[in-house]
């Protein structure tokens, strides 16, 4: 929202220096998001009079000579190509030297003087688009005579020595009153410390039983409409000319609405605008003859519905809509004429012959508004005005205010209808001073409090000695609970002035998920001591990706408004994603890296938890390039004994992208816990990847249940402080014997025998002509708990060994 | 005979010396001992001497400059790197964890009710809006702050109000934003969130832990200031700023995150009783964080998964 310093200033008094004013409102009132200083862009910029005025033969353009006191003495020459530009008309001159306003702040291009087909031409002439004040291009702009003279600053006379605050409007969601210029104002008197005198309005007291010399009707329906106030009146023929339009005068309205970010249309939506900039309250005006024209009727039947099924309208945008069911209408005799709250329609549009109008001032659904705001892409000033509710309250005092900005007397006001209203009384809120500055951490006194809150209207009712009773002023709709109440003084007096704290703790150590601590401890195990890499992916995949690793997209979450296609589902798993990044990094020169993720997944098969959201599964994702089953094997190794976990690999029989002769899943206590190994080749072939390419998936759910239920049993250490004795054993095996049922003979040996040891294989060769054997060897050191083994003992030890692992035919070399 | 051979013999002869002790006047037998003492520490370090020249004369000598040896492959040790939104993550975890809140992580796919109602934000109401939120065909919200969380902390942690003691929470996670991505915009970012509830809770405390997270995070003492803000989980609302740390450079403020009193609505919803109870939260963007201290212009490089990138952490 833009909002002119000029106009706060014409409703209260500042005393500050526009600094300090600035600074004192982003810290109490709303965040600053930049403030334009125009008297910099209108600088040396002057009303003049062109004096004399010659078409120069054979072009477009016009040599004048234009006067300008106090600039310069001398007539001024300017070549002129604007078809209106004529003598004895007031004009706006550039002067030389001086920054077209339209370029401000990008090119900042600055006029001179040049030489047009032979003629000197000292500054421009200038039209509506080249000041920054509208689109026009058709010709230069006009000066009213009876409203300046020649030599005028153009900046004093339409207010452009200003400055603009444009403000956040998102941190005012609440406050429909700060949209308007009184409401803002009020809030500046507030946060500095006066009291706001509250501006009198027009006809402000339009009452309600108003002397109708004609019928109107108006039919609502109070939950979408909770007070539709109407004034009819005849408009004079000026009201309808376009300020901006190339043959009438530039208006200080319509500069005050192009401060205020919007355009002028006519003497009548201007005045409606005008006044919603001033009081927040949105008005629409309605030619009254189309109205009637629409609805068949000799008087107007106002109603507000919601729209029906298959109905359309067309809007002042020349856009038919489609109408959505949650849409308020405006009709004329059950005939849609308007889009409540958003905008007119265009069979009632005003025109160059509205001789009566309608003028609406009426509040409607937020709700409903949200919606239609949505549905049909409307972000005017209007519906994000309606949008933050403003109270009922304000309809009939800016319809007041509007009517006046068209008339000069309530008289001709020929029928003024408001809708029964359920009268929103605003209860009173009660709050005591200890809980205010309990709640803060402050300690105001009770006086400071009640002056803080009067200056914006909200007036003490009743001072008990607990409790003080506060009236909410009209425009205050968001005041409920006595937290309002804490939050305005908190605010008002500055969260700045508080003293800071500290909250009182016991000495009880707080605690991390298990989960994330998980998390943390694999990353330094991968990234630190293995040397991978971690990466973050989206969450959101393409469908496509999916098909990639043979994932069906249908058992994915599908995000109904995504960015893309490429960011469609919530991911079933991480690996697509990291053999996606993969190839990339591949293609960018890196070579045999592993990159890992540890992240959230889900599936629609994984169900709904206890709070009826998806099960999400924290996963460990890895792919590494040019890497084997056995490489995966060797990193799961790792990861089981960093963790202390028992891993049981059992055989796959099938993967959707897992080759399952050359990968396993893992599980520990019967739990499956993932699966790793190989990418089937026409899997690496869909990501440009050729083999090996290995991965492991790992859910650290279930990882970290295991990890939680093993805490409790404390880990016997296996030491001895005998010598150990060290033997290779090599052993000639069948091809198809298991390297593991070799291991487990002797392990169970090796333990039978109450021996501290460690077995570490060392080769498996095989004989490229003879594929019936291989040898395996593994190296062996062993030693006795309580003491020193002599060499009978280790010969019976090694027959044990030797005579078991005969049993499975194996024998050793 | 060797060097070191003639060495050890005259150590052996040495010891015969000793013997002579017995023979002497006992007045002088201290001086003859240091005397012989000093001898055999003399030989000892010069067969330790000739040991050593023995040893190395073995080898040949190599080029102590050089990176690896000759005929060899260059040496390296694969550097493996922690994403550092992650890392971050669990610098801002631990600081908040030294502090006494417990952590838990945040959940990616959530629903109407954590992400907006069990919030305080009427059912169609337009703030929903200001959050830009994505939803699945089942209506879940993947979401859009970290603020989903609060109903759980509170249900969580409730029974530590019944048992006297505070609820101090913080959750750190990944949220989304249906937004277009640019230099400054991600749709996908991390958020931390903090709560806290106890019977004395203050807005005053709020700034101050709040204050001291971020002066433990820079290391130094910070200026702050707060801007009013609007959220209907929170009443009074505010935004955070800090002075600019001098390890950035210092000069001009810094949007920190959105912060205020837990609104008693909030805590009635989670079963804590307002007139009890008070509550405050606070809750900021973490990519931020890691994109200040490491001087990174461009955002998308985080779920980007460029190598190239990562490796300079």
């Amino acid at each position: 929202m833009l909002i002119s310093l000029n106009e706060l200033k014409k409703l209260t008094k500042i005393a500050l220096s526009d600094a300090e004013l600035f600074d004192l409102i982003g810290s109490r009132l709303v965040e600053i998001e930049s403030v334009e200083d125009l008297s910099k862009k209108y600088k040396n910029i002057w009303i003049v009079k062109v004096e004399t005025c010659e078409k120069i033969e054979g072009t477009h353009l016009s040599r004048c000579e234009i006067s300008c006191p106090g600039k310069s003495e001398t007539p001024i020459q300017v070549v002129c190509g604007a078809p209106n530009v004529r003598a004895e008309m007031l004009a706006v001159w550039i002067a030389p030297g001086a920054i077209v306003p339209a370029t401000f702040g990008g090119e900042n291009f600055e006029i001179g003087s040049r030489k047009l087909r032979g003629f000197e031409s000292n500054g421009m002439l200038s039209g509506l688009d080249e000041l920054a004040l509208g689109d026009d291009h058709s010709g230069i702009v006009e000066i009213d005579p009876a409203f300046a003279k020649p030599g005028d600053s153009f900046a004093e006379k339409f207010d452009l020595n200003d400055k603009i605050i444009e403000v956040e409007n998102k941190s005012l969601t609440h406050r429909p009153d700060c949209f308007g210029l009184i409401g803002f104002a009020r809030e500046i008197a507030g946060i500095l410390g006066e009291k706001f005198e509250e501006p009198s309005l027009n006809f402000e007291l339009l009452p309600e039983d108003f002397n109708n010399k004609e019928e109107v009707s108006i039919e609502t329906d109070p939950t979408l409409c909770e007070k539709y106030s109407a004034a009819v009146f005849e408009v004079s023929k000026t009201n309808l000319k376009t300020a901006l339009e190339a043959d009438s005068f530039l208006t200080t309205d319509a500069v005050f609405l192009v401060k205020a970010g919007m355009r002028s249309i006519n003497k009548i939506v201007d005045a409606t605008n005008i006044t919603m900039l001033l009081t927040g309250q949105p008005l629409h005006a309605f030619d009254y003859d189309k109205f009637l024209a629409v609805g068949k009727t000799d008087f107007p039947k106002i109603g507000v519905r919601l729209a029906r099924p298959g109905e359309k309208l067309t809007l002042l945008d020349d856009k038919e809509i489609e109408l959505e069911k949650s849409d308020i209408l405006i009709t004329s005799n059950d005939a849609p004429v308007a889009l409540a709250g958003a905008m007119g329609g265009k069979s009632t549009e005003i025109d160059e012959n509205t001789k009566k109008i309608i003028l609406e001032s009426a509040t409607f659904s937020l709700y409903n508004l949200r919606k239609t705001q949505m549905a049909h892409g409307i972000f005017s000033e209007t519906i994000t005005r309606f949008t933050k509710g403003q109270p009922a309250a304000g309809t009939v005092p800016a319809l007041a205010r509007c009517s006046a900005l068209l008339l000069d007397s309530p008289e001709k006001i020929s029928a003024l209808k408001v809708s029964a209203s359920s009268a929103s009384n605003l209860a009173p809120i009660s709050v005591s001073l200890e809980e205010i500055n309990s709640l803060l951490g402050s300690t105001y006194s009770a006086e400071q409090v009640i002056r803080t809150l009067d200056n914006v209207g909200i007036e003490l009712l009743e001072k008990s000695d607990d409790s003080l009773r506060f009236k909410v002023p009209a425009w205050r709709t968001d005041l409920k609970i006595k937290e309002d109440i804490i939050e305005e003084v908190g605010r008002l007096l500055g969260y700045d002035n508080l003293s800071l704290a500290f909250p009182t703790r016991s000495f009880k150590a707080s605690k991390t998920d298990e989960i994330l601590s998980l998390a943390s401890s694999l990353r330094s195990l991968l990234s630190e001591n293995l040397g991978f890499n971690e990466i973050l992916t989206y969450s959101f995949v393409s469908e496509a990706l999916l098909k990639k690793v043979n994932l069906d997209p249908e058992n994915s979450y599908k995000i109904i408004n995504s960015i893309s296609p490429e960011l469609q589902r919530f991911r079933t798993s991480l690996l697509p994603s990291l053999l996606e990044k993969s190839y990339e990094n591949l293609k960018s020169g890196f070579k045999d890296f592993t990159l890992y993720e540890i992240n959230q997944i889900s599936e629609k098969s994984f169900g709904l938890d206890e709070d009826g959201v998806p099960v999400l599964k924290k996963s460990l994702g890895l792919v590494s390039i040019n890497s084997s089953f056995y490489f995966e094997k060797a990193v799961l190794k790792e990861i089981a004994s960093f963790l202390d976990l028992d891993l049981e690999l059992r055989p796959l029989s099938s993967h959707s992208f897992f080759e399952p002769l050359r990968s396993a899943e893992i599980f520990a206590d019967n739990l499956p816990l993932g699966v790793f190994g190989e990418f089937k080749n026409s899997v690496l072939k869909n990501f440009k990847l050729s083999a090996p390419v290995s991965g492991l998936s790992l859910d650290l759910e279930t990882v970290s249940n295991l990890l939680k239920n093993k805490k409790s049993a404390a880990k016997t250490l296996k030491l001895s402080r005998f010598p150990f004795v060290s033997r290779d054993l090599t052993l000639r095996v069948a091809a198809e014997t298991p390297f593991e049922t070799l291991e487990k003979s002797l392990n169970e040996t090796l333990k039978n025998e109450r021996l501290v040891y460690e077995l570490s294989p060392v080769s498996i060769y095989q004989n490229k002509n003879n594929r019936e054997g291989k040898n395996i060897s593994f190296h062996l050191s062993f030693a006795a708990e309580n003491k020193t083994l002599n060499s009978a003992e280790i010969s019976a030890i090694m027959e044990k060994i030797t005579k078991n692992l005969a049993e499975l035919g194996a024998e050793v070399v | 005979m060797s060097n070191l051979e003639s060495l050890k013999l005259e150590l052996k002869n040495l010891g015969k010396e000793y013997a002579k002790l017995k023979t002497l006047e006992k007045t002088e037998r201290k001086a003859f001992g240091e005397k012989i003492n000093q001898k055999k520490n003399e030989l000892l370090k010069k067969i330790a001497e000739e040991e050593e020249k023995l040893e190395s004369g073995a080898l040949e000598k190599i080029d102590l400059s050089a990176p690896f040896g000759i005929n060899e492959s260059p040496i390296s040790f694969k550097k493996g790197t922690v994403h550092p939104l992650s890392r971050e993550l669990a610098l801002v975890s631990k600081i908040y964890s030294d502090m006494g809140f417990d952590v838990i992580e945040s959940r990616q796919l959530d629903d109407e009710f954590h992400m907006f109602e069990s919030l305080n934000f009427p059912a169609g109401h337009p703030a929903r809006d200001g959050y830009d939120t994505f939803r699945t065909e089942e209506g879940f919200i993947p979401p859009a702050h970290t603020s989903t969380m609060q109903y759980r902390a509170l249900t969580r942690f409730r029974k530590n109000l019944d048992a006297g003691e505070n609820i101090a929470v913080v959750v750190p996670g990944r949220v989304f934003r249906n937004e277009d991505v640019d230099a400054t915009h991600e749709h996908t970012f991390y958020q931390c969130e903090g709560i806290f509830v106890s019977k004395t809770a203050s807005l005053s405390q709020l700034l101050g832990t709040w204050k001291n997270f971020f002066e433990t995070y820079y290391g130094e003492k910070l200026n702050i200031k707060t801007q009013p803000g609007y959220f209907p989980f929170t009443e009074p609302s505010l935004e955070f700023l800090i002075e600019k740390p001098k390890a950035l450079g210092g000069n001009g403020w810094l949007e920190m995150g959105g912060c205020g009193m837990i609104h008693p609505n909030v805590l009635k919803i989670a079963g804590i009783d307002p007139e009890v109870y008070k509550g405050f939260a606070f809750g900021g963007g973490i990519d931020r964080l890691v994109m200040l201290k490491y001087g990174i212009t461009d955002v998308r490089y985080f779920e980007s998964g460029k190598l190239e990138f990562l490796k300079e952490f």
